[in-house]
């Protein structure tokens, strides 16, 4: 057996038997990543329900006729909103109420401009729909109401609508769910960070807290061998976990497949397999730095700080993205974490990708892995960290 | 055979080791003797290969340190100042790493941890995780670990550091049966009894340089003290710490 097998053996048995790796594995890739997919899911699911039921709350209903017979015409049902409807809006208990004042049915009969009032709560984002019917229902009596006063008059209703406005959505299903799929490639780019992030800690910083890695290097063995035993220990977790997150989602996915999410959530065994893919060269990346900076720890628990700061400024690579609103540009994908996050979204996305769009990335990443692996064993050389103990 | 020769190490201005030469034969206890900040660990460290020599040369048997260390690494069994072990692996599991990383097969290492067991009366400790072991327990596994491989030279840092009264002779015991098997037992200790008791030859070390050097009596006789305690004193100018 070769010194590196042997290490490589070692640190995984150490980690399986580690409850916080384990643990770690657990919520990281079975929990975390899939729930949050079927609760946004969910939410997404509620606000469609919300606005395909057409019903409004009136407050004053009896006041205008006509409304209510246009409203009744057009299949809406109309609810009596109950006397506090101000404070129930404000409560979040009500979305939007269609308010008639007293003088209504007066100014209306009168060729007036009636007034209405729709009271809401715009904070509140789960309320937009509803607001949106209310508004889109008042704006259709109100057309139809005006087409019929100009035809009294003998005005052609064209000359009061010199334009006229249609709306062409180009957005296929699928990139309309991409704002969901958003959440996959976030967790593609932090799940490798999660999943190896307890053996790299361990195998770097527990070494030196346990006060075993000055005679782990005493062994006959060459210290990039122990390196790179180590290193595949933390890669494997890292890899294991994001593969089993992605894995996640597509079983969240075929869950919906009764649903019409269904088509904003094609996330199958081909969009996994690219994935998969990309996030083997990212977890060898994410493991070997996570190792090095861990070496500079001389505690588990410093280490987990030094980690986090990693943790965090990858984290914020899927937000910069979202909303600086960076352009996809070729220069990106040199640059780690940005690249992978670039090429995640196009995957769900289903946008065209060429060869060099996943080698760009993959080539960087484990440039860097090499890079950190070297700097790695020169640290290890050094007797501040053999010998340097909290 | 361990043979050093103006072994010399400097961490930026300090000199931690100045000029020290020995030789440490087979079949013998040499002890290393002196207080705190003597520069022992630093010797015993450049020995292992763990720190780069400023000057002067160490071999173990035949292999320079700083020439071939993996096969310097090889030929010791090194007990090092840091001695932790894996909570998670049992104690077998925490000595038959050590085994595999020097190349032993399989047969060979279960012979060796048996073998050590029996001597070190670690035999109902074996296949149990080495959380929640004794200080002595822990002692008892580094030091198998550091001896699964039946090397011929041992190296042992402060190896009673910590040890009640029973492990303390346990570990005494064992140090005699290494010598007796023609091993070159070579091991560092600032507590004067420890060194009497076990040592052939005692080096004296002060102040980065080896103050002296001899059998006990020779000592004696060089200083011309009553005892050793007083021997110490007159040699290297101080007191050894209680």
């Amino acid at each position: 057996m070769t010194p590196t097998l042997t290490v490589y053996l070692k640190e995984l048995r150490d980690a399986v038997r580690d409850r916080r790796t384990m643990l770690m594995v657990l919520v990281a890739s079975i929990l975390m990543g899939p729930l949050t997919l079927v609760l946004v899911a969910q939410y997404v699911a509620g606000i469609e329900e919300k606005s395909r039921v057409l019903k409004v709350r009136m407050a004053g209903a009896d006041r205008a006729p006509a409304l209510v017979n246009f409203l009744q015409r057009n299949d809406v049902e109309i609810e009596k909103a109950p006397d506090d409807y101000e404070e129930r809006v404000k409560e979040g208990r009500l979305d939007a109420v269609i308010v008639v004042p007293v003088d209504f049915e007066d100014r209306f009969l009168a060729g007036d401009s009636a007034k209405v009032e729709i009271v809401y709560d715009d904070s509140r984002t789960e309320a937009a729909p509803a607001i949106r019917q209310a508004e889109r229902l008042l704006r259709g009596f109100n057309q139809e109401t005006g087409t019929l006063r100009l035809v009294a008059r003998g005005v052609s209703p064209d000359l009061a609508t010199p334009l006229k406005v249609e709306h062409v959505n180009t957005a296929t299903p699928r990139q309309k769910g991409a704002f969901l799929l958003f959440i996959i490639p976030m967790f593609a780019v932090l799940s490798p960070l999660l999943g190896g992030m307890t053996v790299a800690i361990d195998s770097t910083a527990g070494e030196r807290e346990r006060g075993s890695l000055e005679p782990l290097l005493a062994n006959p063995v060459r210290v990039e061998h122990v390196v790179a035993g180590k290193w595949l220990a933390s890669w494997t977790f890292a890899s294991a976990v994001s593969t089993l997150t992605l894995s996640g989602f597509v079983v969240a996915a075929t869950f919906h497949s009764s649903r019409q999410l269904a088509a904003l959530m094609s996330f199958g065994i081909p969009e996994l397999t690219l994935f998969v893919a990309m996030v083997l060269p990212l977890a060898a990346m994410t493991s070997a730095l996570q190792m090095l900076i861990c070496t500079y720890g001389r505690s588990y628990r410093e280490a987990q700080t030094y980690v986090s700061y990693l943790t965090t400024a990858v984290s914020f690579v899927p937000l910069i993205v979202l909303f600086s609103g960076l352009k996809d540009a070729t220069w990106q994908l040199a640059v780690p974490v940005l690249g992978q996050q670039m090429v995640f979204s196009r995957i769900v996305r289903a946008d065209a990708l060429s060869a060099a769009d996943f080698a760009v990335p993959m080539g960087t990443s484990v440039a860097v892995a090499a890079a950190a692996l070297v700097i790695l064993c020169r640290l290890l050389r050094e007797e501040r960290i053999v010998f340097g103990r909290s | 055979m361990i043979r050093v020769e103006s072994l010399a190490k400097r961490f930026g201005d300090v000199r931690a080791v100045a000029d020290v030469s020995f030789i440490a034969e087979n079949g013998r206890i040499t002890g290393l003797l002196g207080p705190n900040g003597a520069g022992k660990t630093t010797t015993l460290r450049m020995i292992s290969t763990l720190v780069e020599p400023s000057a002067g040369s160490a071999r173990v048997d035949d292999c320079d340190v700083r020439a071939d260390p993996l096969r310097a690494r090889a030929r010791l069994g090194m007990l090092t100042d840091a001695r932790g072990l894996y909570t998670r692996l049992t104690a077998r599991e925490n000595i038959a790493y050590y085994g595999e990383l020097r190349g032993m097969e399989r047969d060979a290492l279960a012979a060796s941890i048996a073998r050590l067991a029996d001597w070190l009366e670690l035999g109902p400790l074996l296949d149990r995780r080495t959380d929640g072991f004794s200080q002595g327990e822990k002692m008892k596994v580094a030091i198998a670990r550091a001896l699964v491989h039946d090397p011929p030279n041992v190296v042992l840092d402060e190896p009673t550091n910590g040890l009640d009264v029973m492990t303390t002779r346990n570990l005494r015991e064992v140090i005699r049966k290494l010598r007796d098997d023609g091993k070159c037992v070579l091991f560092s200790s600032h507590v004067m009894q420890e060194v009497s008791a076990l040592c052939d030859v005692i080096v004296i070390m002060a102040h980065g340089i080896v103050a002296a050097e001899g059998t006990a009596a020779e000592l004696l006789a060089l200083s011309g003290a009553a005892n050793l305690e007083d021997a110490f004193v007159s040699l290297t100018g101080e007191a050894l710490p209680a």
